[in-house]
């Protein structure tokens, strides 16, 4: 069975909407980072953030008076998403429909809060308000309510491969008769402790810019936002196959991971690779994986401009995959040095002569998937 | 109660055993250990040890000890891990004991916060400017998902994993998920179960919800007043029926159906209908192609709060009559995550011993509920097909069918 993205929606640091955001980064824009001060009173850190004029369109629905941002990212994305695939849902399309959710670190604004003042005050001060909030699924619960969705809805957990493992459980949902489509969202919301976890771990930089594809790894900065698209057996772009991957245990490993994604998928040089690189030794691996399989083929690393979204990451790079074949223009990759040996590019590339995209994603966390997409 | 046969038809597809399971949970390491305390209607609710509760209503829940820990096995390797990995690494080992050389092409788990207390160190550390010598070991180990990366490489599997964080519906979902791969035919063997250990922010944010007792933990009875957490891990080994009995593996049991569905009426609370729950119990019966008349017991969610019991209750009573209904969480705690999965795997030891788990603490009758509880003690019973509830945050509602193999 041939599935298809009939519609994607998208909320990022450079703004909403799919064609908006598509036409920033072809102008190369890169998103600007704000500190992100500490509570704690330690170390302060910089993050790409949501611009408050991205979520207008976010609906005025009771569930999201209290909800975190990252609600806020999903039902924006969401509906994009069904909009740009002129869906209306009803009762009974909604009950045809399922909602899968890609998910990193979650709710983590609020679950800070919560256990901030846990800490600080003991736990008879715990807020039941914030708790609920707390709960991986929450953003996912939400989303449904606002969609009138009654039956299946997935929170998957995981690194920045959760967007492609998502799509893969879409795939078999999709085996059964009973749904019409899933939309499938992946977000993120970015805050002081996930900077600090990150920049202890080694992995974080002070400051941007992030530099893809160097021979230093000098590490990510954090991003926030969602992607969103709508699996449906119709519409102009086809998921011809997706890899559920595999972990690894060591960031050594990485590399054989990724190049057996690739061997899977059978990468070659006529494909557009759109890349998870973020400046850490994922490029490393990435890099291998395309010398060895697909040397001459055009690479895309959206990171570069957006930041490192985690649970969001993985459907940025499928929305640019997507838009790649749809329109044939590339967007520049910012911050690129010169002597790369890829087929990387700091300019604009218009009449791409591309069919394929492979998508690669490897996480943080060690976890690996890919997948393909092709114009219909 | 609906007794007429429901339209959709299960024939066609490819049937799925059940042909290896394991289980940590309070009520003992391992199948026997279990079975025993099912038996005997252990209470293995103590009060809390791993953090203090001196602001807490709640001062009790079901904890796997370290000795019980160590017992069930641990190298010197997966010592420094987290104790949720070490419980998934204690059930995982005795499923794939039961099947050598299995190869999962999937494994499917469900968790709610993985090993949460690694954070909450963290946190603290931060908190209270402390060395942060262990922080990249604490934030790499927290995650979710590691659990089970852990596990995978100490058994030395290396399927890619799904982890699905559905609350506490998680390990339901897990399975009945695992189940709907394997039946289309695109699959034909996955790892499936959940996991969750007890941590400090999860026990006093259902505190804060007053979610929890102070009390013992009575699923059903007229007078709950809430629920107890719990921990543990569970995992099922899944097989393609005809592949399992090709190679003359000993089936456990079938998965035989599931249902899904989504309550919005409240991101804490259930509809009061009971329609979410309806809905998922009424998708299982059809996806197994049976009627309610046909199901011989059902292992209820029962948190023992009010209204989750309540609704459960109600759907329980409108579609199946009085069929007999306990929920096992007075036993051992409510280990969200893992909870479907752990159920999962004492519906399959329910069949395999024709017994009804008992639903302990229990004292008076609700009479708004009409409910055949199995009250305090098990009993002896002939069951051949058995439906298990979760029901979780976020309006997530999963139920799965099990029959006798």
């Amino acid at each position: 069975m041939s599935l298809r993205i009939s519609g994607m929606g998208w909320v990022t640091p450079l703004g909403s909407g799919v064609s908006a955001v598509w036409e920033r980064l072809l102008a190369g824009d890169e998103a600007h980072a704000e500190t992100v001060p500490s509570a704690l009173q330690t170390l302060d850190y910089s993050a790409f953030r949501v611009p408050p004029d991205a979520l207008a369109t976010a609906p005025a629905h009771p569930r999201l008076r209290r909800s975190s941002a990252i609600s806020r990212f999903a039902v924006v994305a969401g509906l994009g998403a069904l909009a740009d695939a002129q869906i209306k849902l009803d009762a009974a399309s909604a009950e045809r429909t399922a909602i899968i959710f890609a998910i990193s670190n979650g709710g983590v604004v609020y679950t800070k809060r919560f256990y901030h003042e846990v800490v600080e005050a003991g736990a008879q001060a715990a807020s039941p308000l914030l708790f609920p909030e707390t709960v991986f699924n929450a953003p996912a619960s939400h989303l449904a309510a606002i969609l009138g969705i009654t039956g299946a809805s997935y929170t998957l957990v995981g690194d920045g491969a959760v967007g492609l493992l998502a799509l893969k459980m879409a795939e078999d949902l999709m085996q059964s008769e009973a749904l019409d489509r899933c939309l499938v969202v992946g977000a993120e919301e970015a805050d002081w402790l996930l900077c600090d976890a990150f920049h202890r771990w080694r992995l974080l930089r002070a400051a941007p810019p992030i530099e893809v594809f160097s021979p230093r790894s000098r590490g990510i900065v954090l991003s926030e936002g969602a992607g969103a698209v709508v699996v449906d057996r119709t519409g102009p772009t086809a998921i011809e196959k997706i890899d559920a991957g595999s972990n690894f245990s060591r960031q050594s490993e990485a590399v054989a991971r990724v190049k057996e994604t690739f061997h899977r998928l059978r990468a070659t040089h006529r494909d557009l690779v759109i890349a998870s690189a973020n400046g850490t030794f994922v490029d490393n691996a990435e890099a291998a994986a395309i010398r060895e399989h697909c040397p001459r083929a055009r690479v895309y690393a959206p990171k570069a401009a957006l930041g490192e979204g985690v649970g969001s990451g993985g459907l940025w790079q499928v929305i640019c995959a997507a838009q790649a074949l749809r329109t044939k223009q590339l967007p520049p990759i910012p911050h690129l040095e010169k002597d790369n040996v890829l087929h990387l590019s700091g300019g604009v590339q218009h009449d791409l002569k591309v069919d394929r995209a492979l998508v690669s994603t490897c996480g943080l966390s060690q976890q690996v998937a890919g997948l393909t997409l092709r114009q219909a | 109660m609906a007794d007429s046969k429901l339209p959709i038809s299960s024939a066609g597809k490819a049937r799925v055993a059940i042909v290896a399971a394991g289980v940590i949970s309070p009520l003992g390491a391992g199948l026997e250990e279990t079975v025993r305390s099912l038996r005997a209607g252990r209470d293995c609710v103590t009060p809390v040890e791993r953090f203090s509760t001196e602001h807490t209503r709640c001062k009790t829940a079901g904890e796997i000890s370290d000795g019980q820990l160590e017992r069930a096995g641990a190298t010197r390797r997966t010592r420094r891990l987290h104790r949720v990995a070490r419980m998934t690494i204690a059930a995982l080992e005795e499923a794939l004991a039961q099947v050598p050389g299995f190869a999962p092409e999937l494994t499917i788990v469900g968790t709610t916060s993985g090993g949460m207390t690694f954070g909450e160190e963290y946190y603290r550390s931060l908190h209270g400017r402390r060395s942060l010598r262990h922080a990249p070991s604490l934030i790499a180990n927290y995650t979710p998902q590691k659990p089970i990366m852990d596990a995978q490489e100490a058994l030395g599997i290396s399927a890619p994993c799904q982890v699905i964080a559905n609350a506490c519906a998680s390990g339901t979902n897990a399975i009945g998920h695992a189940f709907d791969c394997i039946r289309s035919g695109r699959y034909q063997r996955i790892l499936t179960g959940g996991y969750d250990a007890i941590s400090e922010l999860v026990f006093v944010g259902f505190d804060s919800l007053q979610a929890a007792t102070p009390e013992k933990c009575r699923p059903f009875d007229r007078a709950r007043t809430g629920m107890v957490l719990g921990e543990g891990a569970a995992f099922l080994a899944l097989e393609n029926y005809e592949s399992a009995e090709a190679r003359g593996a000993e089936i456990l049991g079938e998965v035989i159906g599931y249902g899904i569905s989504t309550d919005n009426h409240h991101l804490t609370q259930p509809n009061p209908s009971g329609s979410g729950a309806r809905q998922a119990m009424q998708k299982a019966l059809e996806s197994a192609g049976l009627c309610a008349s046909e199901i011989d017991y059902i292992n209820a969610h029962g948190t023992a709060t009010p209204f989750n019991d309540a609704a459960e209750g109600k759907a329980i009573t409108e579609l199946f009559g009085q069929v007999p209904v306990s929920s096992t969480k007075g036993m051992m705690g409510h280990s969200l995550g893992a909870a479907g999965a752990i159920e999962g795997v004492i519906s399959l030891l329910a069949l395999r011993e024709q017994i009804l788990p008992p639903n302990i603490n229990f004292r008076q009758t609700d009479e708004s509920l009409d409910l055949n509880i199995v009250g305090n003690e098990s009993r002896s019973a002939k069951i051949r097909t058995v439906l298990s509830n979760s029901f979780g945050f976020g309006g997530t509602n999963a139920s799965i069918i099990l029959r006798h193999g």
